[in-house]
């Protein structure tokens, strides 16, 4: 069985919008995965006008937000990084043991990667500035500028859920069967953080611009 | 043999799964269901058609039991157009809103926003799987099925159309706009404008027998050039001429005030038409400014869901899926042949006609009354008492004495035990009495079996809750009839905070005399007390006097205010026998003798007082 990969196009989104979106990209991808039975949920985002749907099951309710803690307190202490999350389902298949390994593997079936760009929030001008030029009126255009900014996350928060939907219906024949009285597949969510496809890009940027002689050809 | 048992299960899966379609696209575009599925998604019994492709969705619509029907042929495609309609610039004048005719409100149009197509495509014959094959095969289909309804369900809710339904669905304003629906096996192609706007997306087709199963939706990408908003607030107004009770007779008449407005009480049966006087004033108990459907609480639409029952029955709805392999595929085709001869019985709003084919389009609307209210007669709303709802679920709903009203249509009334009327304000459900039939306890095995006579149905547009018919749909009325008998109980039993709101008193003439001279001799007592007891007590006797003053006109008897002033001659007052129809001029009368009352009593109390004051 292959295993597909999914990555959802990027959102760069601030700090504070950060749990919103994510929950809503994760229930939604669990809800198109949890194939037994459930009663759906609707859900409405508060910063955005979006409406998505849960499970209405309590419990992976809860796992969901644990996760987005951790993804948080991760970005919180790796500031203006680009940052993952990935949802992976997965199909436990008992093996032989042996004295280095479990009795059973996991055979990841289906990856989700969810990209956010987390930005600061931008500098307002206070009036301790330096700065002779008078500015006119700051607080409009702020809000003017938050609110486009505001309507272009939820464009794009928008198109990622309509990526998630098309992935579901395109892509079906991967899926294990399901199992008597089993709601959802089992999943894991990790933080590729330190993963190499992230440390091994930084690398090569940095020795392209250095101009190392081994990059050269 | 074994081929129809498999062709069987196929049908089965597709027919299913085109109700559940259906039911997810009317649940998510239809402002009343949408409401009504929010509340029941929250109850926590699963039904057996629950269970179908495992998403519980709450109760069927009782349109979709017809619906089905109309598109049973399962190789014809199922169109579902959603319709904004937009109401035409009028003032948003307090007249406008009252006036009866549409014609006030201004030119409607009507737009296509979105349009969903089942159907089959790319047919092909190939030999139908057999033995553990078709046992992958249908399973296969089914996962298939199951996730591309996630997928729609999900869908719903990103699309603009979306928005516009949650804006519809809450009661808390009104909008210059509505949403409709269409449900038909044929779709009139866009004009090349209103293809200009539109997207399409089609979710991947399910490989199934004839074909594939596609369902796609052409949509609006934006709504925002149609210019929907919310209509003018009206403007608070006081009732100069409150008449009180809506079971006040509706005929009477009041004099009229200085600014002509004349108050008409509008009809708790719906039974009377209309009054002939122009159209002035709705009370302030009448639902002309709902919109969609009245509080749900009192909505005979497809409510809570029905007592779970594990019985099978005749026309039962199959298994679920996990017992589709197995040998207990019931025959829907009986209830299909059962339905066909009620269906033709059954008239929708236009331009759906009973002469129609399976194709004939169907035009429903889960529309504001505000569109059609000028083609019916909108009746009081009781304003339901909480804690009452559950008091009398099991209860006399076939005592046809204990309701104090008629029955809302005449021809309700051709039900017995299975058209209990709703009770004063519902007037806009009685499309929905048919709904109310069905009070049998065989719960959910009749949920979905062929509805017998549709009767009350043929007016109204956008009341397809009034599909559902009769007594094939008995728990579907569980809440529902929880709900009207609420509103039996409050009519009954609860104590109004007005004086004039109450018109319990349904005597005689001999039970009316025996009143007056019980309250005579009473008021003789009390003036005698009176001057030992205080101001406030005298003020809080004549109150209660007030209150329980029986109505102002009576059909068969009413006061004669020569007992009254019999009283204060100081005898032993008796009320005379004498009775005679009461005007106004009585009433007011009457209403300056007991001021007169009033004032003789405080004057007393006050000489006692002072002779109190001098003994000392």
């Amino acid at each position: 069985m292959n295993c597909e990969v999914c990555q959802l196009e990027e959102l760069k989104v601030e700090h504070f919008e950060i749990r919103e979106v994510l929950r809503c990209i994760l229930h939604t991808i669990v809800f198109h995965r949890a194939l037994g039975l459930l009663r759906p949920k609707d859900v409405d985002l508060e910063l955005f006008e979006i409406t998505y749907v849960q499970c209405g099951d309590v419990e992976l309710e809860k796992k969901i937000d644990e996760k987005i803690d951790h993804f948080i307190s991760w970005v919180e202490k790796h500031p203006n990084k680009k940052s993952q999350l990935c949802l992976s389902f997965y199909e436990v298949k008992s093996k032989q043991p042996s004295w280095f390994t479990n009795k059973t593997e996991r055979l990841y079936w289906e990856q989700w990667y969810a990209n956010l760009n987390v930005t600061q929030h931008p500098k307002h001008h206070s009036s301790k500035t330096h700065h002779t030029k008078v500015v006119v009126d700051p607080g409009e255009s702020a809000t003017e500028e938050r609110s486009s900014r505001r309507a272009m996350v939820e464009a794009s928060l928008r198109e990622v859920l309509f990526q998630i939907i098309k992935f579901v219906n395109e892509k079906k024949d991967h899926l294990p069967p399901i199992s008597e009285g089993v709601i959802y597949f089992p999943y894991e969510t990790t933080i590729p953080s330190s993963s190499y496809s992230a440390f091994g890009m930084d690398m090569i940027k940095r020795m392209l611009h250095s101009g190392h002689p081994t990059m050269l050809s | 043999m074994e081929m129809d048992r498999e062709s069987g299960k196929l049908e089965q899966i597709v027919s299913q799964f085109r109700s559940k379609i259906l039911h997810v696209i009317l649940d998510s575009r239809v402002p009343s269901l949408h409401r009504q599925q929010q509340e029941s998604l929250s109850l926590s019994r699963v039904r057996k058609t629950d269970k179908w492709f495992n998403l519980v969705l709450g109760d069927r619509p009782p349109a979709l039991e017809n619906l089905n029907f109309s598109l049973r042929n399962l190789l014809d495609p199922m169109v579902i157009d959603i319709i904004l309609i937009r109401h035409g610039s009028c003032s948003s004048s307090v007249d406008n809103l009252y006036a009866p005719s549409a014609a006030a409100a201004g030119p409607s149009t009507e737009t296509v926003i979105e349009r969903w197509v089942v159907q089959y495509d790319c047919p092909r014959v190939f030999a139908t799987p057999s033995g553990a094959d078709a046992a992958v095969f249908y399973k296969k289909i089914y996962k298939k099925c199951i996730l591309l309804l996630r997928s729609l369900y999900s869908q719903m809710r990103l699309l603009p159309a979306y928005r516009i339904c949650r804006q519809l669905s809450l009661l808390s304003q009104t909008y210059n706009f509505d949403l409709v629906y269409k449900v038909s096996s044929f779709s009139h192609p866009f004009s090349r404008e209103e293809e200009d706007g539109m997207k399409e997306y089609s979710f991947t087709p399910v490989e199934a027998l004839p074909g594939c199963l596609c369902v796609s939706v052409t949509y609006r990408a934006t709504l925002s050039d149609f210019n929907l908003e919310p209509l003018v607030s009206l403007p608070p107004k006081i009732i100069t001429d409150y008449v009180g009770s809506p079971t006040t007779d509706p005929m009477r008449s009041f004099p009229s005030s200085k600014t002509g407005a004349h108050a008409t009480s509008f009809p708790s049966t719906g039974l009377r038409p209309p009054s002939s006087a122009p159209f002035q004033r709705p009370h302030s108990w009448s639902s002309g400014f709902h919109r969609g459907f009245p509080p749900t609480k009192t909505q005979s639409l497809a409510g809570s869901p029905p007592a779970y029952c594990t019985s099978r029955k005749p026309y039962d709805i199959t298994s679920p899926p996990t017992d589709l392999y197995g040998n207990r595929i019931q025959n829907h085709r009986v209830s299909t042949l059962q339905q066909a001869t009620a269906y033709d019985e059954y008239k929708l709003s236009p331009p759906f006609s009973t002469s129609a084919s399976p194709s004939t389009p169907t035009y429903l609307s889960g529309a504001n009354p505000l569109l059609t209210r000028h083609c019916s007669e909108t009746a009081p709303v009781t304003i339901p008492l909480t804690g009452r709802s559950t008091r009398y679920l099991s209860s006399n709903s076939s005592d046809p004495n204990r309701h104090s009203l008629p029955p809302l249509s005449p021809r309700s009334s051709k039900h017995d035990a299975s058209s209990q009327e709703s009770p004063s304000g519902i007037r806009s459900y009685r499309k929905i009495e048919g709904l109310r039939a069905g009070e049998s306890p065989s719960g959910l095995s009749n949920l979905y079996s062929a509805p017998k006579v549709v009767r009350d149905s043929k007016d109204d547009s956008g009341r397809f809750s009034g599909l559902l018919s009769s007594s094939g749909s008995p728990r579907i009325g569980f809440s529902r009839s929880s709900s009207r008998l609420s509103f039996q109980d409050d009519i009954d039993d609860c104590e109004f905070s007005c004086p004039f709101d109450v018109d319990d008193v349904d005597v005689s003439d001999s039970s009316s005399r025996n009143t007056e001279s019980k309250r005579a001799s009473e008021f003789t007592a009390q003036s005698n007390l009176v001057g030992k007891k205080s101001q406030d007590a005298a003020v809080g006797i004549l109150v209660h006097m007030l209150r329980t003053a029986p109505p102002l006109r009576q059909d068969s008897s009413c006061y004669s205010t020569h007992s009254l002033k019999t009283e204060y001659d100081g005898g032993a007052g008796v009320a005379s026998g004498f009775f005679l129809p009461r005007k106004t001029a009585d009433a007011l009368e009457e209403l300056n003798s007991y001021r007169e009352m009033k004032d003789l009593l405080l004057s007393k109390s006050a000489t006692q007082a002072v002779r109190k004051e001098g003994k000392k």
